[in-house]
């Protein structure tokens, strides 16, 4: 246990180029699965409601003109 | 249970035989909110380990007040006491939560229930701290930024419409076709073999703006100009002009069957837009 925390401070924390580069892509990974994580909320909560959900119900499969 | 006192006295009251100051009833031991070895070699809390020699101080001893004041009697001088601290035996708010009833006789908190645990752990989750909100600094920066582009940016139905799609198949070879993009004429000419073999035939060294026809299709049979003339931008007239190509009525320019100037006071070869095929839908994307 006590080397858990000394590996991660050696890692990410001692030198400041390491630190600087995790932050920035600690925040792409985080801004990116941030959205995955809202837009999927806001789908699962609209479920059913949306256009790409009710789609099958008026275009049929070759039925182009109905567009 | 010992009254709270507070006492203040003279610093040398009195000076034993031995030469020693002497200052009875200060408290010695060492508080509890203080204990620990940090650095100062005094011990555990209670009494000290270095303790003073017996003969340098006296417990318990009654003070003894002189009748003769020695200090200078001008009014600008302040008389100097110091103050023992009272003394106190309140528990502590964390003693229930440490399991150690203590009680500081100094009445100075002990604060050692707030002391960190282990010391890099404590450096590691303070970096974790600072790092965490740098990442999210750093990521509402980002999406600021590139929401600030995204807004500056064409939206879609603008970008739709600045592209235009010409069916390949309407278009007979040896034909020009001319349509409207973006304001300007483009003209799409279908070439002959004959008018290929004769745009490559040129000796691109004697042109005024030397351009290989390569560099100015994507495929040999399909040309793709702006019809706006070099010269003074008026729209020249297709298949004219002694070069079999384009010639401009306005001022004489004459144009080849690749759209390069090569008579008359245009500088520069009909300009090539930007356009893609579509084989799929056998059209020209122009856009």
């Amino acid at each position: 246990m006590a080397g858990v925390h000394d590996l991660i401070y050696r890692t990410f924390f001692k030198r400041n180029s390491a630190f600087v580069a995790t932050c920035f892509v600690g925040a792409f990974a985080f801004s990116i699965s941030f959205d995955l994580a809202t837009t999927g909320w806001w789908d699962y909560h609209n479920r059913g409601k949306q256009w790409k959900d009710i789609r099958s119900k008026y275009i049929q499969a070759g039925d182009a003109d109905e567009e | 249970m010992a009254a709270v006192s507070r006492i203040n006295l003279l610093p040398t009251s009195r000076t034993l035989a031995s030469g020693v100051p002497f200052a009875p009833r200060i408290n010695n031991s060492v508080p509890v909110g203080l204990s620990g070895n940090h650095g100062h070699g005094h011990g555990a809390a209670g009494a000290r380990s270095d303790v003073p020699q017996a003969f340098a101080f006296r417990v318990g001893a009654r003070g003894h007040v002189g009748k003769t004041n020695a200090l200078p009697t001008s009014s600008s001088f302040q008389q100097r006491h110091f103050s023992s601290t009272p003394l106190r035996s309140v528990a502590h708010p964390m003693a229930g939560a440490t399991g150690i009833p203590r009680a500081s006789a100094t009445g100075v908190p002990d604060f050692s229930p707030y002391k960190a645990k282990s010391a890099p752990l404590n450096r590691t989750v303070s970096y974790f701290m600072v790092g965490g909100l740098g990442v999210l600094g750093a990521s509402g920066i980002k999406s600021t930024v590139s929401d600030i582009l995204s807004n500056m940016a064409a939206s879609a139905d603008v970008l739709a419409l600045a592209k235009i799609e010409v069916e390949m198949g309407a278009i007979p070879e040896g034909k020009n076709l001319i349509v409207k993009w973006r304001g300007k004429p483009v003209f799409i000419r279908h070439r002959t073999s004959d008018e290929i073999d004769e745009a490559n035939q040129v000796d691109v060294k004697s042109l005024r703006d030397p351009e290989k026809d390569d560099d100015r299709v994507q495929r040999p049979e399909w040309l793709v100009m702006l019809g706006v003339c070099t010269h003074l931008g008026c729209v020249p007239i297709g298949e004219a002009g002694d070069y079999g190509g384009w010639f401009c009525p306005c001022h004489g320019s004459h144009y080849d069957i690749s759209g390069r100037i090569r008579r008359g006071p245009a500088p520069l070869n009909l300009e090539v837009p930007e356009y893609s095929f579509n084989d799929d839908e056998e059209k020209i994307v122009i856009g």
